[in-house]
């Protein structure tokens, strides 16, 4: 299995509607080593030959993928969105010479990733998002050609049959049921038409496999995305409770945007350029942030105390768990001590011995997915 | 029963915690989460252990635990269940209960069961823990080795890659070029002879005899024919023997490896010059037929007595062309190479017989000669002459090449050097001058056929002034000087009278010269040794009892002295030879070479030892000389004693069986020795420059002649050298 070389490739996927489409691939993908430090913003040429198990994580903002190259683990990300202008030739050959990942239907281009945010700044619009809330967007009709699209352009297709991929899968939503067993099945089919065996894995047990191997993956994980919080609480890597709220990094634009008369887009750029809530807020964006982090973090410790304390499944454990955070929203300074605050205002079943960051949040989830698939694929 | 803990609970997650925390905890365990399933796992494994997770509500699971009542009346069972729930279960029988109440407590539920379990877990649980260890190490074992094969693969790519890329071209073969010889002088500047790579005398190989090829393949490389130039099997064979004997008994080199090294490598033993030669090997294999390499290979070969390539060995061992030769000289050429001058006839003829009639017996082993051929062959004398050219001091510049070839080997023959010796043409003339009257005196006495060997030496250096391995070095180049070990009788016996000095024996002691018999010890044995003429002197000071070189006395002294140390005294002098610890060494029977004899004497005239020294120095062809040093060593007599051993063998000449030397007219010191049946005769003596030394004698030990002593025998010939 290949991650494709999408700078140079022109390969044909299969349209949502059965069309064959002539999809272009050139974009600008992120691509991290996880053995260093992330940057974000640096974009690194992918160098192909990664081999083996695949894990992979299907958030609100992003789409990234875990595989394993020699000793360490590359990690592949887009952003999970997509924008779209009308077709015309002109059009068409503009992103095919910009190397613009695009595909086109109904007489519409459709710009997907990093491009799309690209051309929704540029055309003074919002880029469409094919997961809302952490689950598929039933709004937009063509959510599933995206990620089939955006998926496809980090992996060619399984080398053995049956070759492993975990997905993340979120949580039941507490505050707002909806079908996972929808979204899941949807990843699934379109995984195991690429010929794969697909694993679901839930978000927070992911974050969980990631991060606590040290711990004997006993802890609480908790994955912080834009779309939705995803909580397991595992129990030798046995998830005892999973669950999600659907309130996350965009909630908190939203609600600060909705607060102060600013658009959402520019609060999340507010906030993903350096945001530290270790410090006092310097303006009326700021101050909202640290309102809606505090009110998202106090959801969710309640959602755990909730869950946890109305839970008869808690073993009784003789000592204190850690609780890890991962995802994009958990990246600004302070949000561990934030988090801390709140979970100090409520009491739950079990001890809890610290709280810790993911090493790279943004990854936390793929890594956990890999490390899923790659003990499916030792027990074969 | 099994081993295997059956865990049922209808709870997912409950059941998944509990197997999960016996799992990780090296207890194997089965979950089912259906009465179906459970039920089928009990009936087939029997369990000793079953976990039940009735939190639910033990009443609804009352109708399958009755189902399964029968069958887990034995086992222990773990109930994780309420407490008020037990005594439902202890009414359907199951007695061996332990309950865990809620919320459930996965390590009090692992603390039972290995409590239940007791021993088989430890034992379990010790082997998980030494199966997880095991397996950490091995994964770092594997990891290790596939680096350092990994390491190995590309240091021996590399290496080889090296070796290869400096290899010579084989294309060159053909036109190998001859070496440049080295010229041998005396250290007055005459040239005795040029050291050098014969003028080959090229052969083609269908003219070689088919008996000579056949012995060169039964003894070098039996499967010749059969292998492309590597003979695997005859390597991992001599290989094995090698290990097996402990030394280098057998060498796994095929005919076209000995090609590749004679012709483009060093003698050098290193893994590279193997590498090389290998390559080199398979390279000629695909140029050159089986045949061309054979006749290569002979028309190349080393034979020793500077004969290189079959024509010219068959023409100096044999004086005749390799077309003529029969079986017994093919396999005495086929002999010779392996070790030259190990196995040279005019050398050592033992073994260079020996050697010959083992290329025999594989020559008939392989069915290359039948057995009355064999027989022939067998019978066949090996020569003794050898027929090369001539030259100057043969026999001192014989010695020389054996000196150097140890230490330059083949370049001695190829890199031109020039090699100044410590021969004193004009002393050597006078010498071979010497013994060639002494040897026609002996004919003038009616002896014939008996051989002489001089040597002298300066007392100063150490270095060899004249040397005479024999009366014609063309007809017999056996050199008696330093090859031949005979018996030195009397001439040892100054030997015994130094170490009883070194005891504190002065020249005035009184000795009893009578006739005394000796039991040997450990034999019902006796030996009498007696004096000269049967003449007796009853008591003699110890200087006389040398002068006249009493037997009976000498013995007497050498029984006061300790033959022990008789003998140390003679290592400490520079011989080598095995004294044996008996008194009749005493007496000279132990045998050693001339040469050992007269450094020994050279000791008595400076009290230093002295190694022999035949090279002055050696001038390469970048003009570099390489001078040697000088051969005097430590001192290993005092002075006082040196002074009493001098003035004792003064008296040999003034007053004893030296008296024939008193006409050079100036202080010479020296011994005579003669042997039991006059077979040896000798004389050693010095003055203040030169130690000289001779024997007379036969090749087959018969005895001179009546009355041929050292005296008669030797002595005038050492007295004409030291004329002048």
């Amino acid at each position: 299995m290949k991650i494709k070389n999408f700078f140079k490739s022109k390969p044909s996927v299969q349209a949502p509607d059965g069309k064959d489409n002539e999809v272009e691939f050139k974009a600008k993908d992120e691509v991290l080593d996880l053995a260093d430090t992330p940057k974000p913003n640096k974009k690194k040429k992918t160098e192909g030959a990664l081999k083996g198990p695949i894990g992979l994580d299907i958030g609100t903002a992003n789409i990234v993928v875990a595989q394993n190259r020699g000793k360490d683990i590359r990690a592949l990300r887009q952003l999970n969105a997509f924008f779209t202008v009308p077709y015309s030739n002109i059009t068409k050959r503009t992103l095919l010479r910009d190397e613009v990942i695009f595909f086109e239907k109904d007489k519409k281009l459709y710009v997907l990733g990093y491009s799309a945010e690209d051309f929704a700044n540029t055309f003074g619009g919002n880029t469409r998002k094919p997961i809302e809330s952490g689950l598929l967007n039933p709004k937009e009709n063509e959510s599933i050609s995206v990620i089939r699209v955006i998926i496809s352009r980090f992996i060619q297709g399984p080398q053995t049959k049956n070759e492993k991929i975990c997905f993340s899968v979120p949580g039941e939503p507490l505050d707002r049921p909806a079908s996972v067993v929808f979204h899941e099945s949807i990843i699934r089919m379109h995984l195991k038409s690429l010929g794969y065996s697909p694993i679901p894995i839930n978000e927070g047990l992911a974050v969980i496999l990631s991060e606590l191997s040290s711990k004997n993956f006993t802890g609480i994980g908790i994955s912080m995305g834009g779309g939705m919080c995803n909580v397991c609480f595992a129990y030798l890597s046995v998830p005892v409770i999973t669950y999600s709220i659907q309130k996350g990094g965009d909630y908190i634009d939203r609600m600060v945007g909705s607060s102060i008369g600013e658009s959402p887009t520019k609060v999340k750029e507010i906030k993903e350029q350096g945001l530290d809530l270790t410090v006092e807020p310097k303006d009326r964006i700021e101050i909202g942030l640290h309102v809606f982090y505090d009110d998202l973090f106090s959801g969710l410790v309640k959602s755990l105390q909730q869950v946890l304390g109305s839970s008869d499944n808690i073993p009784r454990l003789s000592m204190a768990v850690p609780v890890v955070l991962s995802g994009g929203t958990v990246i600004p300074r302070g949000s561990r001590e934030r988090f801390e605050k709140a979970l100090s205002n409520v009491r739950l079943p079990i001890r809890i011995s610290d709280i810790i960051i993911a090493q790279k949040p943004l990854y936390a989830t793929a890594k956990g997915a890999l490390t899923m698939a790659m003990t499916e694929e030792k027990e074969i | 029963m099994s081993s295997s803990v059956v865990v049922y609970s209808p709870d997912d997650i409950r059941g998944r915690i509990v197997s999960k925390i016996l799992r990780v905890n090296g207890i194997k365990s089965l979950l089912f989460s259906s009465h179906f399933e459970v039920k089928e796992a009990i009936v087939r494994n029997s369990p000793a252990l079953i976990i039940l997770d009735l939190k639910k509500n033990v009443s609804s699971e009352l109708n399958f635990l009755e189902t399964i009542s029968y069958e887990l009346s034995e086992a222990t069972i773990i109930a994780l269940a309420d407490t008020s729930s037990v005594h439902v279960l202890e009414n359907l029988g199951l007695t061996n209960l332990l309950c865990v109440s809620d919320p459930l407590d996965p390590e009090l539920v692992l603390s039972m069961v290995k409590d239940t379990l007791a021993g088989e877990f430890s034992i379990r649980a010790y082997i998980h823990i030494l199966q997880k260890a095991l397996s950490k190490f091995l994964r770092l074992v594997i990891r290790s080795i596939k680096i350092i094969i990994l390491l190995i693969i590309g240091l021996l790519g590399g290496y080889m890659y090296w070796c290869v890329s400096t290899l010579p071209a084989t294309e060159n073969l053909d036109e190998y070029s001859p070496y440049e010889s080295s010229k041998i002088f005396s250290y007055d500047n005459v040239l005795l002879t040029e050291f050098y790579v014969e003028r080959r005398t090229f052969i083609p190989h269908e003219k070689i005899p088919k008996h000579v090829i056949n012995a060169f393949i039964a003894v070098e490389d039996m499967r010749y024919y059969k292998h492309h130039g590597i003979d695997i099997i005859r390597t991992i064979g001599a290989l094995f023997r090698n290990i097996k004997e402990g030394a280098f008994v057998q060498g796994g080199s095929t005919i076209t490896q000995q090609l590749a090294k004679m012709l483009f490598l060093k003698p050098e033993k290193t893994i590279t010059r193997k590498i090389k030669e290998i390559v080199l090997s398979l390279q000629i294999e695909k140029k050159y037929t089986k045949d061309e390499i054979l006749g290569l290979y002979l028309n190349k070969a080393y034979f020793g007595a500077r004969a290189y390539g079959i024509e010219a060995a068959s023409q100096a061992y044999f004086g005749k062309s390799a077309e003529k030769i029969g079986i017994s000289g093919a396999a005495l050429l086929a002999a010779l190479p392996k070790a030259p001058s190990k196995y040279s006839p005019f050398k050592n003829h033992g073994e260079s017989l020996n050697r010959r009639n083992y290329v025999l017996k594989r020559m008939l082993v392989a069915g290359f000669i039948n057995e009355k051929e064999y027989h022939e062959a067998l019978s066949d004398p090996i020569p003794i002459k050898y027929h090369g050219r001539k030259h100057k001091a043969p026999y001192y510049v014989d010695y020389c090449r054996t000196v150097l070839e140890k230490k330059y080997g083949d370049r001695l023959y190829t890199s031109g050097l020039k090699i100044y010796t410590t021969l004193d043409y004009k002393d050597q003339l006078k010498a071979e001058g010497a013994v060639r009257k002494g040897i026609e005196k002996l004919k003038k006495r009616g002896i014939e056929e008996v051989q002489a060997a001089f040597l002298a030496v300066d007392l100063k250096t150490g270095r060899i002034k004249a040397m005479v391995g024999g009366t014609n070095f063309w007809d017999s180049q056996f050199n008696r000087v330093t090859q031949a070990m005979r018996q030195p009788g009397s001439a040892f016996k100054p030997i015994v009278y130094l170490a009883a000095l070194k005891k504190g024996f002065r020249v005035d002691d009184i000795l009893e010269d009578q006739e005394v018999t000796y039991v040997v010890k450990g034999r019902d044995k006796t030996w009498t040794p007696h004096n000269y003429r049967e003449i007796y002197h009853g008591t003699v000071t110890l200087k006389k009892a040398l002068a006249l070189s009493l037997n009976a006395a000498t013995v007497n002294l050498a029984k006061k002295v300790k033959i022990k140390n008789v003998i140390e005294t003679a290592e400490t002098l520079g011989i080598r030879s095995k004294i044996h610890p008996f008194y009749p060494s005493a007496l000279g029977a132990s045998e050693l070479s001339l040469m050992e004899l007269v450094y020994a004497f050279a000791a008595f005239a400076r009290g230093n030892r002295i190694e022999p020294m035949c090279i002055d120095r050696i001038i390469d062809r970048e003009k570099l000389a390489l001078v040697e040093p000088s051969g005097v060593r430590e001192k290993v007599i005092d002075n006082k004693v040196l002074a009493n051993l001098k003035r004792m063998l003064r008296a040999v000449i003034l007053n004893g069986t030296g008296k024939k030397a008193r006409s050079l007219g100036r202080k010479v010191y020296g011994k005579t020795g003669t042997t039991n049946d006059y077979a040896d005769a000798w004389f050693i003596g010095f003055d203040d420059e030169t130690v000289a030394g001779v024997w007379v004698g036969r090749d087959n030990r018969m005895p001179i002649g009546e009355n041929e002593t050292g005296s008669s025998a030797a002595l005038p010939i050492w007295i004409e050298y030291m004329k002048n």
